[in-house]
């Protein structure tokens, strides 16, 4: 219970938190449209270089690219981290149980740049080897919380739907999912997180997204390439983690006030 | 007592075969896999890809019969699990481990020319299915088995130094081989910075995260901000971040000649260790935070009791029952940012991760491997090592409140 309440205030940004998805979402939106007008700012970073707006593609299309890898690779990993998950609680897959939860959780140890760099020798350069990459290092903290939530499902609850004549569909449906949604929202928050972060690096194995304006800025000594780079994407990543906040404390009310 | 033991027990009792269906798939898979695949792949330089070879064309008829029927054992003794027959299974499992290497010396003997000597020899798919499938099928006979955590330890060592022996004095052919010899100073050097680099930035994350906790502690107000900001940062991926340290250390550097003859400069390792300090203070200070507030107020009180200073209870009792905690946030920090400093080589800080990116750029998959590998092991032997260390603090809890010890 204490620690419950840690992980609250751990997460409290002391503001209001309804208003932080909006706010990063309008900076994030100026940097995207506002770079390319920006000339005069840039060029006070970087006096020197021919060129400071990163004009190899607009910044909009590269935040679309980005989006569009992660959230494929959000939409596969959470359904098969689910599933996978929800697998091996049930009583025929109880077998793969231990296997599946020591290898997700030794799996975290794994460097997602590593991951990355030994997914291009199986599967060459280009977006698909990042999905991939990201698919399966992903999955693995989508598999963690699922099972914990599952598994930290009351046995009294679930005796009490068997009793009330529930199925084993019904139960999972009905009772351990809703009840394991705030921990398996919490292993999908993780995954994105990770994930846009890991797609971003991705911009070294071939992929086009927001990662490259920072990769063309290092390899040309142009700050102002890394700046517009940098800037957007670390808007996006607090973009989305900040929705994510706020979808977890819409469930954590709804639960315990009701 | 629960509901449920009242309930028909949903066992049947005809069903008294029950074989374990983990390891009959993955050495299923396994035994397709080394049929299907190619198990190596010979290449005449270090460009060009290779020309796959399967496990008849590698190791003769002898010894994929060998592979085979060693996993077809193992197969019969996972389908009558008894902890006899999984003992003998780890057996089989360390043996085709151990034999792996063997098998490579065998393929290189047949495959590479010895008049050709840049031709190189690379594991194939099936090879690295294999290794990853045999891994597996170690971690489930270790959970079944229930072995304490040094044997496993120790035998994977045992594997390890095999391996090492092996790829050292006669694997001449193998690609990994061939591109570490060609560049062991440089590896070397690598491998020192990228070590010397993430233990600096976990040690002052460990003084910055002490101190930080402590003040949270004291200061209610300054822990909601800190733990709000570090989140933040924690958000921020790592590529932007170590981006946008280049230009304010620059600046400064540029301000300041002092610095700049200290080495400080917007690329190379000032910004790379501001950054990795960055992230790792969030999850040295949670844990920090957490384990000092864990400590029980009943055993700080009988400190008191006992007549001990404040700074006395602090040394003696709460900060030895929080290490243990402690430990694990220091295991988590160490572990990101050895990955992080892979990422810290974009910007000139050296390291396994300069590797990577020279490899990735020039298409030289060979050397990403020599990059990527060394991280990952490095990755797993701070978890394994820091995590020991975390279990053998703890104090052990059988003694009821009751019995003084």
């Amino acid at each position: 219970m204490s620690h419950n309440a840690l992980g609250r205030s751990l997460t409290a940004r002391g503001a209001n938190p309804v208003m932080w998805p909006a706010i990063w979402l309008v900076l994030l939106m100026v940097c995207v449209w506002g770079f390319p007008y920006a000339d005069g700012v840039l060029r006070v970073i970087e006096p020197d270089a021919r060129q400071v707006v990163y004009q190899r593609a607009s910044l909009a299309s590269l935040l679309v690219q980005h989006l569009l890898v992660v959230s494929a690779a959000a939409v596969i990993t959470t359904a098969s981290g689910v599933l996978a998950a929800i697998v091996v609680t049930r009583e025929w897959g109880r077998n793969f149980l231990p296997l599946v939860a020591q290898v997700a959780s030794l799996g975290q140890t794994f460097p997602p740049v590593a991951v990355l760099a030994l997914a291009v020798p199986a599967l060459g350069f280009g977006t698909l080897p990042i999905i991939v990459a990201l698919v399966l290092y992903g999955a693995l903290p989508i598999v963690r919380n699922t099972l914990g939530g599952i598994q930290g499902v009351d046995k009294e609850v679930k005796s009490a739907s068997a009793a009330m004549g529930m199925t084993g569909w019904q139960t999972l449906c009905q009772v351990e999912l809703p009840l394991a949604a705030p921990v398996i929202l919490a292993g999908i928050r993780t995954s994105i997180t990770i994930n846009i972060s890991t797609a971003a690096i991705g911009a070294t194995v071939g992929a086009s997204n927001l990662g490259d304006p920072i990769i063309a800025g290092i390899v040309n000594g142009n700050m102002a390439y890394i700046i517009q780079g940098a800037l957007t994407i670390a808007l996006l990543a607090l973009t989305v983690d900040s929705l994510f906040e706020r979808l977890q404390e819409r469930l954590r009310s709804r639960f315990y006030t009701s | 007592m629960a509901l449920l033991d009242a309930l028909p027990s949903p066992r049947m009792s005809w069903r008294q075969w029950r074989p374990n269906s983990v390891l009959v798939v993955l050495l299923s898979v396994l035994l397709v896999a080394v049929w299907l695949f190619d198990v190596v792949s010979v290449s005449p330089n270090r460009i060009v890809s290779g020309q796959g070879a399967g496990l008849v064309e590698a190791v003769g008829w002898l010894g994929a019969l060998l592979v085979s029927g060693v996993i077809l054992t193992l197969v019969l003794l996972s389908l009558q699990p008894s902890r006899q027959n999984y003992q003998v299974a780890l057996v089989g499992v360390c043996l085709l481990l151990l034999l792996m290497p063997f098998g490579l010396m065998v393929a290189s003997d047949r495959l590479v020319s010895s008049d050709a000597p840049p031709a190189r020899l690379n594991m194939g798919m099936a090879y690295w299915l294999m290794l990853s499938l045999l891994f597996l099928c170690w971690i489930e006979l270790r959970l079944r088995l229930t072995l304490p955590r040094r044997w496993t330890v120790l035998m994977l060592l045992g594997v390890a130094i095999v391996w090492w022996l092996c790829a050292m004095w006669a694997l001449e052919a193998l690609a990994l081989g061939q591109e570490f010899r060609a560049r062991d100073d440089e590896f070397w050097r690598a491998l020192r910075q990228h070590i010397s680099l993430v233990s600096v930035a976990v040690a002052i994350s460990i003084g910055l995260g002490l101190s930080l906790a402590m003040l949270m502690r004291r200061y209610a107000n300054f822990q909601k901000v800190a733990f709000g900001v570090l989140n933040f940062l924690q958000t921020i991926p790592s590529i932007a971040l170590f981006g946008l340290m280049l230009g304010p250390l620059a600046w400064l550097a540029a301000q300041w000649p002092l610095l700049s003859q200290l080495g400080v400069s917007g690329i190379g390792w000032a910004p790379a260790l501001l950054a990795l300090v960055a992230y790792s203070l969030l999850p040295m200070v949670r844990n920090t935070y957490i384990a000092l507030e864990q400590v029980s107020p009943e055993t700080l009180e009988a400190a008191r009791g006992m007549g001990m200073r404040n700074s006395q209870r602090f040394w003696q009792v709460r900060l030895p029952l929080a290490l243990p905690v402690l430990i694990e946030g220091i295991r988590i920090t160490s572990v990101q940012a050895i990955g992080l400093t892979a990422v810290a080589a974009l910007i000139g800080a050296g390291g396994l991760g300069a590797f990577i990116f020279q490899g990735l750029g020039q298409a030289a998959m060979d050397m990403v491997l020599l990059g990527a590998l060394p991280i990952l092991i490095l990755a797993l032997i701070a978890d394994a090592g820091l995590g020991a260390l975390s279990d053998i603090l703890r104090p052990k809890n059988t003694v009821p409140p009751g019995e003084a010890q």
